[in-house]
């Protein structure tokens, strides 16, 4: 399951659903500009699978009230 | 530089209160000083000169009059661009909300103008706060005061803050941080500031970033006034979820300058190992004179900060595209292309990144703890390097070459993910003359001990005296 948490690779059809999911209407040549940070970004997100953080709730922040 | 100008917030205070200056006096000094100044320097986006002048009259009516004062009486202070100010724009440092005039204050706001400080008007700052180089192509970069020479990035985002204090041109300022945005211009600009834990201060009223991790809280020119500017401005406020109800102690009582027994956690690895060796020799040296009065040093490491780059951006990117996806989508072309494009990225996380950034967290949160469970502080180099041009892309670290960005948040950016406390304060200077700074991270909402320890510092060094040449302004 986890490997699906990143597409790979990160292609620029990746890239257009996902700005479509997001509500952009970019072009291809501001996809196409995009592309290279998008998939140096989706690499560095896929390190967070990799990472075993068993059972571990996740926290946002001290709840001392 | 007119005295006046340099003087502490402590200082101020208890001359303004005993009326060996008054309040309008004060102002104008540092109105003066700004109109001489500020159009090198770039510090402010507003300057409230009519209002702060009012306001410096009325504390003197009240002063006159005999009738009860607020602790910060007079003291002319300053805020970045995102803090909501009643009938004064606040733009976030962007063109987009550059008419935008509030109706109310920041809670902070709120809180420091009714223990009578002086608003003088609103810094300079990163656009919407998305970055630590504190550069701004919409009111001008702000000026690194340490460099008559270089064109010198203050750091950010609350690089206005910076300069504002650094120059003389406030006596203490706000800034925001999300990723270092208090501690880096703080360190760049030869400041103290401190990151509160998440939860001591209201967010209330301030343009956000990354919800879960930003955090509000004072510059200044020392521990000491960093200290009264907390007191006044912490606590739960209704208008933030937030915020804690734990009792905000007297910061200033806590100052005793006292280290005997202090136990210090001095980070190396990842911090001290990645700094510049200027900057790894200041911090180490300071290590050394805080043993030498009587603190007791140990190294400690933090490994779960290899993890640190992910989730933060995981978090932070996803969160800020969340708040910024509508104006995005209608107004992109207004944004600073760069920031535009660092919002946009923010489209690769998905649901399942942000709450394994989430988990991540919770881990160094769990480390940065245990570390602190036998330690009342650990010490780390607060940037790996001192000021950088602003044109710099790359800097020179303890491990080689570096993209300037994550450089600069490399050492701050964790104690952002873990809500730890964190007070950045002067430990030297480069060999060009730059300020390095150096951070205490302590418990949380232990911030008093946060500032005992860097008060302790202040009375055995004299780096946070030092100030930058600025001419013959008043």
């Amino acid at each position: 399951m986890l490997a699906a948490m990143t597409p790979h690779p990160f292609d620029l059809d990746t890239l257009r659903r996902a700005a479509q999911l997001a509500g952009f209407a970019w072009s291809e040549e501001e996809l196409q500009a995009i592309l290279p940070v998008a998939a140096a970004s989706a690499a560095l997100l896929a390190t967070l699978e990799t990472i075993d953080v068993g059972a571990g709730e996740p926290s946002t922040q001290y709840r001392m009230l | 530089m007119n005295d006046l100008c340099g003087r502490s917030i402590v200082d101020l205070a208890r001359m303004i209160a005993t009326k060996e200056v008054s309040p309008v006096e004060v102002t104008r000094a540092h109105l003066d000083r700004i109109a001489a100044l500020d159009n090198t320097l770039r510090a402010f986006i507003t300057v409230t000169a009519d209002r702060a002048l009012a306001a410096a009259r009325a504390a003197e009516a009240t002063l006159a009059a005999g009738q009860p004062a607020g602790p910060l009486l007079g003291v002319p202070l300053a805020y970045k661009d995102l803090f909501d100010t009643a009938g004064v724009k606040t733009t976030g440092g962007s063109k987009i909300l550059a008419d935008r005039v509030p109706a109310e204050d920041a809670t902070v706001i709120r809180r420091l103008s009714e223990a009578g400080a002086i608003t003088l008007g609103k810094l300079n700052m990163v656009e919407f706060a998305y970055g630590p180089e504190g550069l701004n192509i919409h009111y001008g970069h702000p000026r690194n005061p340490w460099d008559a020479g270089t064109h010198r990035m203050a750091g950010g985002s609350s690089s206005g803050s910076g300069v504002a204090v650094a120059a003389g041109l406030a006596a203490g300022a706000l800034g925001s941080d999300t990723g270092g945005s208090i501690r880096i211009p703080s360190s760049l600009c030869g400041l103290t500031g401190i990151k509160p834990t998440y939860g001591r201060v209201s967010r209330a009223g301030v343009l956000p970033l990354t919800w879960s991790m930003d955090h509000v809280g004072p510059m200044t020119r020392s521990a000491a006034d960093c200290a009264v500017l907390l007191r006044a401005m912490a606590g739960y406020d209704p208008a933030d979820p937030t915020t804690s109800v734990l009792p905000v102690p007297d910061y200033a009582a806590a100052l005793t300058g006292d280290v005997t027994g202090l136990r210090v956690g001095l980070l190396r690895a990842f911090f001290l190992d990645g700094a510049a060796p200027e900057v790894r020799a200041a911090v180490e040296a300071a290590a050394k004179a805080l043993e030498k009065a009587g603190a007791v040093v140990d190294e400690v490491a933090l490994t779960e900060v290899r993890h640190v780059a992910a989730a933060s951006f995981a978090i932070m990117g996803a969160e800020a595209l969340a708040y910024h996806a509508p104006l995005l989508r209608t107004r992109a072309a207004e944004y600073d292309p760069d920031i535009r494009r660092r919002l946009e990225i923010g489209v690769v996380i998905t649901g399942m990144h942000y709450v394994r950034g989430q988990q991540v967290r919770a881990l160094l949160r769990a480390e940065v703890d245990a570390a602190l469970a036998k330690r009342d502080v650990l010490l780390a180099p607060t940037t790996p390097v001192a000021a950088p041009p602003v044109d710099a892309r790359q800097v020179t670290l303890g491990d080689g070459p570096a993209d300037v960005r994550p450089a600069l948040i490399r050492f701050t950016r964790p104690i952002n993910l873990s809500g730890h406390p964190a007070c950045s304060v002067p430990c030297g200077l480069t060999r060009e003359g730059l300020p390095i700074g150096m951070q205490f991270v302590g418990r949380p909402f232990d911030e008093a001990t946060v500032l005992r320890a860097a008060d302790a510092w202040q009375r055995l060094s004299d780096w946070h005296a030092r100030r930058p040449v600025l001419g013959s302004a008043p």
